[in-house]
């Protein structure tokens, strides 16, 4: 296949669009979808058909990635829909700032210092407590549409 | 009182009690605070010799569920205790629990007294070897007083209670387990069979008998017509017993051949489905059953009763009728050794007998629908069905179409076919909702018919009769559902698995109906070419305005029932074309007007329209095409280049031909007319109508995967076949599109794999090894040069995370995965090459993708398939070259998994992602395995060479990078902790030398999670376990006994900080599993493999073993359990002259040990 038949050869981040079209019968379960402008993750898909001889459609449940609202949504299965984008980038935590922002050490050594803490107490707890205890952190920071969240967390341990 | 044991607790105590269990029964019904009121219940059960106050709360509680549960305890505790009764306390019990029962045989609450007589009924099982026979003939002589009526009908039904207890409790599938040995189970079972059964069927026989002259009479009192329909209940379900001894005492193996003649078949072992078995009682029962007259008296009195009541439409669901046509159909499938070897004459007339009764519920064939129609009830209609199933069970065809004849003018085929007909009717048409006997009786009819028409040989033989009933009825079934289709056309497909979750139960109906078909598939085949000719053509007259909704969905009942009746399902089977379409058409001599070739035709011809985008989009809509791709894929299979055709093509020598003549021309022509020549213009049809359905139905899913995983599949399963496949210029193109075109990117991912898969399989149908390696290089080039350059771009990082990049990433790997999954010894070459050249650009890609599940599943899934396909024939060389990599994909994953916690919002997506950890490790572990058996399986010329790969050192690397992935938490998935299991107590079985060599933390990991394998539910598990630590102690006390230091450091300590193996491991094994033996509900059925465990476990660790004896022994408080627990533990490891070795008598020695000693302490320790 020729170079130039790649269709995803956009330029890097910035300018792209935040979505991207794909026909409704091969996004999976475990997917990603948009329904309702929201970026979502699909966790059921079902297909029937519009009447006997009509042609199939698919049902989708799916899971707001930030939120963690249910979202679903019907589609004819040859029709496109929008694929977001979502990004999940690696940082060592630095420091957790009092007002309730994290700082975070960027892969060319720069600060990014725009994330705030989860608002969840339990998430935040094992932020908290992990720093607090001196280990090594990196943070999972997913970021689609626009939205960025902190979505894991490992202890890369003592170096 | 005589013979009540335990000491008689002073009468303050009694009364308390009986109140505390009063007030814990009151609160259990009262749902406050449960547990609680549970724990006092428990204690009652559980406190040594219960039975004074069990006996005084029987006695005097007000409150039934009390008295239910002083019951119980009496039962639980004499099980328990039985060895410290003596004989007269035990007798003292059964007689009381028997005298309990009937003396309050009147009393309300039936369920206390039906639990006091279960009780009694288990006591008496459990001594049912202890006792001398005279004693149990006094009590059930006893029993035998009260049935036949001395003492009124109360005491009547008690005492039949009490036996219905009594057989259940000796019947194997009803019986309580009582920790005993399945043995005693099989002896109780067989002595009852040969001792009692009878007499207790003879005594319920004339304790009916009273009762039914008065019934008939009609001065009959409710009670006693409740004690006759109980009596007949017990009837039937001792013919329901499980007959042993019968089926073995006599050889008729001699006479077998004369009796087939007559047409009873001896080679039926069961009713298929609806739960009944055939009854076998052996000679013995003769002159109960057959000489004495009882089937015609019960006959009889059904028939009075029937006439007496025929106005009551809700007479036939009264338990005494349900009760007399159980026992009828009892009666009805009676076979084997209680006829005499007369020829068949006398089961004969047993059966024309019945049927003279039964024909009664079901005739005449349009009525009784009407009747039930208006409110009847149609239990009757539907046993007569099961009686006719019967019949139709245990004779030939032929005999059972004769049996009617002596009644009627018609044989019972005739019959069966009017009776189908207006059943089938009923059914279609559906009109109301509570018809839910149509479906019900259609199955068992149906069931009826493919016991007829499935035989194979003379048995199935019609006569001109029945071949024109079949027809009949089959003509009626095709109409009264293309009513149906046309009717439901404009329904919403409401049931979108329709192909799927019903599609057994349907393709079951189906092939009923093509059973029928082919009984007369002379017409039948017209008959449907001529059907769908007419809709056909219907298509074709209208203009654009016409709704052809209503013959589309004609089409597609048409399609699936001539699918049935053309071809076999054959799963996994070579297909051949059904015996009754070979033998049919003798007259036909042309092989075009032959009518299955013409019905195959019309339908290939309707098919081909489907290329034309106009017709397409008017009429091929994607549920029609689904049909039709379902229809061709089980054509091809049959009538594609049959086999025998193939052999009289390729054989040029004169003698196939000769052998070609022999046959029936209307048999050859079906084997031909797909041949070589007109077979290759059918095969470029269908490769044509599925490159269509891949491309031109975007996001079918469903229809598409008809294509991928039934159509294409069936086209490349024979290799003769694949030869001109691969030669189509059809074939080509779609291999082209794959590699090279975008456009099937646009199918379901998941379905990209199967059609890879299936393209590659092709490959091996090419004579030149070269030729079928560069077809795969052909195909699979262009996804490898893509990935590779995917994995190459600079902008790689910027860009890989787009959904569209992602999504190419994903179809490339499911293509590979395909392809390798399609791995032959032909191909293998190109496939290694194909993995080689990847491998570095999937390393990148796990790296980039780490946040990535999906796409990490699918690198991950691929390397499972490529190993599994590949290891087996690599050189020493290559195998390095793949485990190397295998390495390096485990040790990313790992280093990208390990200690990291996902954090969510929404339980939902937590769940998810716990879901997704959890397939991912299966894939790993399936990795692993499949690595292994490069030791087992080993293709490869040059296993000899050296510095090969060594499996098992590779293996416990692996298993140092996954074992921290895997938590005690994830082990509970049951999938997961098997794959584990298996995993782990393989490697231990096979490389116990290598344990020593694994560092500290990882040795403990594995040996914590033993550890809590052992507490696992799941019975094979546990078994797993037990075979590991049997590996492990094995392994020790050999390497022990030959001087070496065996699992050295590692056995001897392993400090945990939390204390949880303070002792050596071996002796922290012991002890669990001496634990698990003595004070957990120890399952037999893994007392082998504990046997084999704990011997070597007691051989290296003596000392061990004897101290933690002793501190069983010392616990005892009580001096009877402990003499007998002492006694058990010497006779363990003392008698059967065990040695203290390990081979394989040794072990069966200690087995055997085993046994006897669970047998010995179960129950009396499990209360400590």
């Amino acid at each position: 296949m020729s170079d130039e038949e790649h269709h995803f050869e956009s330029k890097a981040d910035a300018g792209a669009s935040k979505t991207y079209p794909q026909q409704a019968g091969t996004i999976r379960k475990n997917g990603y979808i948009v329904i309702k402008g929201r970026p979502c993750k699909v966790v059921e898909v079902s297909t029937s058909k519009t009447g006997k001889h009509g042609h199939a459609k698919c049902h989708f449940v799916a899971i707001d990635i930030f939120n963690g609202k249910k979202l679903e949504d019907i589609v004819p299965s040859s029709h496109n829909c929008d694929v977001p984008h979502v990004n999940r980038t690696d940082y060592q935590l630095i420091d957790i700032s009092e007002d309730g922002f994290v700082s975070l050490l960027t892969e060319n050594g720069n600060t990014k210092d725009d994330l705030r803490l989860p608002t969840d107490d339990n998430l935040l707890t094992q932020i908290k407590d992990g720093f607090a205890e001196g280990k090594d952190l990196v943070v999972s920071v997913m970021s689609a549409m626009g939205e960025e969240q902190i979505c894991a967390l490992k202890d890369i341990g003592p170096k | 009182m005589q013979g009540f044991p335990g000491a008689m607790p002073d009468a303050g105590q009694l009364q308390s009690t009986l109140i505390a269990i009063e007030r814990a029964c009151s609160s259990i019904q009262m749902h406050m605070n449960p547990a609680e009121a549970e724990k006092i219940i428990i204690s009652l059960r559980q406190s040594t010799m219960p039975y004074h106050t069990c006996r005084f709360i029987l006695e005097n509680s007000k409150m039934p569920n009390a008295r239910f549960q002083a019951a119980g305890a009496i039962g639980d505790a004499a099980i328990r205790e039985w060895g410290m009764l003596t004989d007269e306390d035990k007798k003292g019990l059964i007689l009381f629990c028997l005298h309990y029962t009937m003396e309050h045989a009147s009393a309300a609450n039936a369920y206390v007294q039906l639990k006091v007589s279960a009780v009694a009924a288990q006591l008496v099982k459990r001594g049912w070897f202890d006792f001398v026979e005279a004693e149990k003939i006094n009590i059930l002589l006893e029993v035998k007083q009260a049935i036949l009526g001395i003492h009124g009908s109360d005491v009547q039904f008690a005492g039949i209670n009490f036996l219905e207890s009594l057989v259940s409790e000796f019947s194997p599938g009803t019986s309580t387990a009582m920790g005993l040995p399945k043995d005693f189970h099989d002896q109780c079972h067989l002595s009852m069979e040969l001792n009692y059964l009878k007499e207790f069927y003879c005594w319920a026989q004339s304790a009916a008998a009273n009762a039914v002259d008065r019934i008939v009479g009609g001065y009959a009192s409710a009670s006693e017509e409740k004690v006759c329909s109980k009596a007949l209940h017990f009837m039937f379900q001792i013919l329901n017993w499980n007959f042993q001894k019968s089926s073995s005492a006599l050889d008729y193996s001699n006479n077998k051949s004369n009796l087939a003649s007559s047409g009873i078949r001896h080679d039926v072992v069961q009713l298929r489905k609806f739960e009944r078995s055939l009854v076998e009682p052996g000679p013995l029962w003769h002159d109960a059953l057959l000489s004495s007259g009882h089937t015609l008296w019960l006959l009889n009195f059904y028939a009075t009763l029937r006439q007496k009541n025929s106005s009551d439409v809700l007479w036939f669901d009264f338990p005494l009728a349900v009760s007399a046509r159980q026992l009828i159909l009892q009666l009805c499938s009676l076979t084997g050794t209680i006829f005499p070897s007369d020829n068949g004459e006398m089961h004969i007339k047993h059966l024309i007998q019945i049927l003279s009764a039964i024909i009664d519920w079901v005739e005449p064939p349009n009525i009784v629908p009407g009747t039930l129609r208006s409110g009847r009830s149609e239990s009757e209609m539907v046993d007569g069905f099961h009686a006719l199933l019967s019949m139709a069970t245990l004779t030939s065809t032929m005999l059972f179409d004769n049996l009617l004849r002596s009644l009627r003018p018609f044989g019972t085929i005739h019959l069966l076919s009017a009776l189908t007909c207006e059943v089938v009717q009923a059914h279609a048409s559906k009109n109301d909702d509570e018809q839910t006997w149509t479906s019900e009786g259609l199955d068992i009819l149906l069931e009826i018919w493919t016991v007829l028409l499935g035989r194979t040989g003379n048995e199935k033989k019609l006569s001109a009769e029945s071949i024109a009933s079949a027809s009949n009825l089959f003509n009626t079934v095709v109409e009264s559902h293309l009513k149906a289709a046309a009717e439901s056309a404009f329904e919403d497909d409401s049931d979108a698995d329709y192909f799927h979750v019903s599609v057994s139960k349907r393709d079951e109906t189906l092939y009923a109906y093509a059973l029928i078909a082919r009984a007369s598939i002379e017409t039948t085949a017209t008959f449907l070419t001529k059907l769908f000719t007419e809709r056909f053509a219907l298509l074709s007259q209208h203009n654009e305005r016409w709704d052809p909704t209503q013959t589309l969905e004609e089409l597609y009942w048409l399609l699936l029932i001539t699918g049935h009746v053309l071809t076999d399902p054959g799963e996994g089977e070579t297909v051949l074309v059904p015996e009754a379409i070979q033998d049919g058409f003798a007259g036909v001599s042309d092989e075009l007007q032959h009518p299955v070739v013409v019905l195959s035709w019309s339908i290939i011809n309707f098919a081909r329209q489907s290329l034309d985008p106009e017709m397409r989009k008017m009429y091929f809509s994607p549920r029609l095409m689904e049909a039709i791709i379902w229809f061709l894929a089980r054509w091809v299979d049959t009538y594609l280049m049959p086999i025998d055709a193939t052999k009289g093509h390729l054989g040029t020598s004169g003698h196939d031909e000769e052998q070609q003549q022999d046959s029936q021309p209307s048999k050859r022509f079906l084997l031909s007319f797909a041949g070589q020549n007109q077979g290759q213009i059918i095969l470029d049809i269908i490769v044509r109508i599925s490159t269509s359905t891949l491309t031109s139905y975007p996001g079918e899913n469903e229809l598409q995967a008809f294509t991928c995983r039934k159509l294409l599949v069936a086209l490349v399963r024979r290799r003769h076949v694949c030869l001109h496949l691969v030669a189509l210029e059809s074939w080509r193109d779609l291999a082209r599109a794959f590699a090279n075109e975008r456009s099937l990117f646009s199918m379901n991912s998941r379905l990209q794999r199967s059609l890879a898969e299936t393209l590659v399989s092709a490959a091996s149908s090419y004579k030149d090894l070269e030729i079928s390696n560069q077809y795969v290089r052909d195909l699979m080039g262009p996804m490898t040069a893509h990935l590779v350059d995917i994995s190459n771009r600079n902008d790689l990082k910027a860009v890989a995370q787009h959904a569209d990049a992602m999504y190419m990433v994903s179809c490339l790997l499911e293509r590979l995965r395909g392809a390798s999954r399609a791995t032959q010894p032909r191909t293998q070459k190109s496939i290694f090459e194909m993995g080689y050249a990847v491998m570095s650009a999937l390393l990148t890609l796990l790296e980039l993708y780490k946040n990535q599940s999906t796409v990490v599943y699918l690198i991950l899934k691929f390397a499972v398939d490529f190993v599994e396909g590949e290891l087996a024939f690599l050189n020493a060389k290559e195998t390095s070259i793949l485990v190397n990599f295998c390495l390096r994909l485990l040790q990313i994953y790992s280093s990208n998994n390990i200690g990291k916690i996902s954090l969510s919002l929404s339980t939902s997506l937590q769940s998810e992602a716990q879901a997704e950890k959890y397939k991912d490790l299966r894939a790993l572990l399936q990795l692993l395995t499949n690595i292994c058996s490069k030791d087992l399986v080993d293709f490869s010329s040059d296993s000899n060479e050296v510095g090969s790969t060594d499996i098992a050192e590779v293996i416990y690397v692996g298993l140092h990078i996954v074992t921290p992935l895997i938590s005690l938490e994830l082990l509970k998935y049951p999938k997961l902790s098997c794959d584990y299991f298996a995993l782990v107590s393989h490697l231990l079985e096979v490389y116990p030398e290598k344990v020593a060599q694994l560092n500290k933390e990882s040795f403990a990991h594995i040996i914590r999670t033993l550890d809590f394998g052992f507490q696992h539910q799941d019975a094979d598990i546990v078994d797993k376990c037990l075979r590991a630590v049997n590996a492990l102690a094995s392994y020790q006390y050999k390497e022990k006994t030959a001087g070496k230091e065996g699992l050295g450091a590692n056995a001897m300590s392993s400090e945990e900080s939390n204390g949880e193996f303070q002792e050596s491991i071996l002796r922290y094994f012991l002890r669990l599993l001496l634990q698990l033996l003595l004070f957990h509900d120890f399952r037999m059925e893994l007392a082998g493999s504990a046997a084999d465990a704990l011997l070597p476990l007691l051989l290296c660790e003596q000392d061990m073993y004897q101290r933690l004896v002793q501190e069983f022994l010392d616990k005892q408080s009580n001096p009877a359990i402990k003499t007998r627990l002492a006694s058990a533990f010497s006779a363990l490891t003392s008698t059967n002259q065990l040695s203290s070795s390990l081979d394989r008598p040794n072990r069966f020695k200690f087995r055997k040990n085993l046994q006897i000693f669970l047998t010995e302490t179960s129950g009396i320790t499990s209360i400590i």
